[in-house]
């Protein structure tokens, strides 16, 4: 018994201590890109946009076949559902609301907490462990501006991006199952969904994104600069990345859809 | 630039450290003259490399001095610091070439981020130290296409790119067959001739020690055990610097009943 | 670091002062470049010269290259040793033409072949 409540200590004194971690590399990330230049050490503007492309472009495909299938899953659940009310045309609705207000955040961030953030923890969780960290001190380059900075940035930018996008291919997704199922055409379809959106909806998911890029990328540096013990460890640290982000993006996907819609 | 430095380059003074609830270092006191090579030497244990963590302000002491070139590395703003660590080269173990970058790009780094030199003498400085660890050509292949050997010198290229004027080295031989360790322990040597290059040596192997070495530093579980020059070490009659020389075994003495004990796990 | 230059039978004669560093070799290899390419032969005199560095260094190696590639001389002159320990550590001792002094320098000068 007293064991387990030990246990439950440690645990709990380990998460406020990595929540400690966690703030002071926020802050530290912002310290860097506000005074970054004035201390001479500038962020460096071609590895952002090398990260940039790294987690944003490179991700196109995968998120467009993603966000694609999602939507066509509305459609056809939402089909399915409505037809009990004789209401299937009002499916438009359904799918233009939930895509960009629910599913294009959560998708675009689960999949790329799990191929950009483990990608993350893997590289630094490495470089911890070849001391390639210590070298970056010892040189005199701050890592939070050298490595945490040009990702954290590319994330903010390429998440809501890829958000965005993953709201257009969602929403197409789910017109081309209706168009074929309710018979009706594309050019009425997107009337109506224009007609069913309004600037806030897509606005909520898009910041819904931006909390998520922050977390995706935290996560990562977290978990990969506690790295210790070797390869293992770094094994360890990416797969503890990917379940922390993802959880922490739910959670905190609940808590931004319940204040947003009270 | 060149103004004698009448103090110690390096100057630490009852170094404490922990790791965790653990005392490590029990107040160690060191100091290395200009111009001088210091071999800090130990088994493993010995806290020979939190030592070396320390006084490369990777790590925070729990209590003592630390003094690099004049300045207080546990009392120093982060500017200061950077500004200091333009005068120091360090060469992890393993080299710590960034494995993302061609050996050219992994030396030329430093440059390319503290100093606004043109990229052609940028270009050339690089080429001149891979010539002087005897690399030359090798500027665009990846650290991992690289041998054990060749990391190290490539380190040691990076470590030298701006002319520090003091050095440290990381278990310079750990891993690599004589020959090649005997040609690293030559280059230190040169590299101290023609820079005038502090150098501070962590290392448990005793050939390499006997090569380089000006004075030696001898720890043990976090002590100092001496300091001296080569022939004041190896004539010690210290039994734990004896052991260490003749490469023996710690004895340990067994109390029969706390062993059984610790067998069976029983407590008291 | 400060400079003059000088003329001396038929040479530029660039006299460094001080140290030549990280933050001054930008300097020196923009006045040597410049003589070299206003297709001047160019001695660089050293004996003002406290400290080199590798960028100091790599800069009088640019200049070599440079006036190779125009056809005009260049060399080193009053070479102290501190600075020619920098150099021998890069085996480039053996690459710049070095002269003990400006007399020397005139001498070969006068005697073609």
């Amino acid at each position: 018994m007293l064991r387990y409540i030990e246990k439950i200590g440690r645990a709990t004194v380990g998460s406020i201590e990595e929540l400690g971690y966690a703030s002071s590399l926020l802050a530290e990330s912002f310290y860097w890109i506000v005074f970054g230049a004035r201390r001479g050490q500038a962020v460096s503007v071609s590895a952002t946009f090398y990260q940039m492309l790294q987690v944003g472009i490179a991700a196109i495909p995968i998120c467009a076949a993603l966000s694609f299938a999602v939507g066509i899953m509305l459609a056809i659940q939402g089909i399915n559902t409505l037809k009990a009310f004789g209401a299937e045309s009002q499916v438009v609705v359904g799918i233009a609301l939930s895509v960009t207000r629910e599913f294009a955040p959560l998708i675009i961030g689960i999949l790329i907490a799990g191929r950009s953030g483990s990608a993350i923890a893997a590289r630094v969780g490495t470089m911890q462990v070849s001391q390639e960290i210590d070298a970056l001190r010892v040189i005199g380059i701050s890592p939070v501006r050298y490595l945490v900075v040009p990702a954290l940035l590319a994330m903010i930018v390429m998440v809501p991006t890829l958000t965005f996008f993953a709201d257009i291919v969602g929403m197409f997704g789910g017109a081309f199952f209706s168009v074929l199922e309710l018979d009706i055409s594309m050019q009425a379809y997107i009337d109506r969904t224009i007609k069913a959106l309004v600037v806030d909806d897509v606005m909520q998911g898009l910041w819904k994104s931006v909390v998520f890029a922050v977390i995706i990328a935290i996560v990562g540096f977290v978990n990969g600069f506690s790295v210790s013990g070797g390869a293992e460890g770094v094994g360890k640290a990416t797969t503890r990345s990917v379940v922390q982000a993802i959880s922490l993006i739910i959670v905190a996907d609940m808590v931004f859809t319940f204040y947003l819609n009270h | 630039m060149n103004k004698k430095i009448a103090e110690p380059v390096v100057e630490v003074q009852s170094l404490v450290a922990h790791y965790g609830s653990c005392e490590v270092l029990h107040g160690v006191d060191l100091s290395i003259q200009d111009g001088e090579i210091m071999v800090i030497m130990g088994g493993s244990g010995s806290g020979k490399s939190t030592v070396l963590r320390h006084m490369l302000g990777l790590n925070t002491p729990t209590s003592g001095v630390i003094k690099l070139l004049g300045q207080d590395i546990t009392h120093i703003s982060a500017s200061k610091m950077d500004a200091l660590r333009r005068n120091i080269g360090v060469s992890f173990q393993g080299g710590a070439l960034f494995n993302s970058m061609t050996v050219g790009e992994n030396i030329a780094l430093p440059l390319r981020e503290h100093t606004q030199l043109d990229e052609k003498t940028i270009r050339i400085m690089c080429r001149m130290k891979l010539e002087l660890v005897n690399l030359a050509g090798f500027e665009n292949l990846m650290p991992a296409q690289l041998s054990g050997g060749m990391v190290k010198r490539a380190a040691l290229a990076r470590a030298i790119i701006m002319d520090p004027k003091l050095l440290f080295f990381d278990e310079p031989s750990a891993g690599l067959d004589p020959v090649v360790s005997a040609e690293l322990d030559e280059l230190i040597l040169r590299i101290r001739q023609a820079m005038k290059t502090t150098i501070v040596v962590v290392t448990h192997e005793l050939d390499s020690t006997f090569r380089i070495a000006d004075r030696i530093t001898v720890l043990d579980q976090g002590n100092i055990l001496m300091v001296g020059a080569i022939d004041e070490v190896r004539n010690s009659k210290n039994k734990r610097i004896k052991d260490l020389l003749e490469r023996r075994a710690r004895e340990i003495k067994i109390d029969a009943e706390e062993y059984l004990n610790r067998l069976t796990g029983e407590t008291g | 670091m400060t400079y003059k230059i000088t003329q001396y039978a038929g040479y530029s004669v660039i006299h460094l002062e001080g140290d030549v560093d990280l933050s001054t070799s930008p300097n020196a290899r923009k006045i040597i470049l410049e003589c070299i390419e206003a297709k001047n032969n160019v001695l660089v005199d050293l004996s003002g010269v406290d400290y080199i560095d590798s960028s100091g260094v790599a800069s009088l190696v640019e200049g070599y290259q440079l006036a190779k590639s125009g056809n005009t001389e260049f060399g080193l002159v009053n070479v102290s040793q501190a600075a020619l320990d920098v150099l021998q550590l890069a085996r480039l001792d053996t690459v710049f033409p070095i002269h003990l002094s400006l007399d020397a320098v005139a001498k070969v000068a006068k005697e073609p072949g």
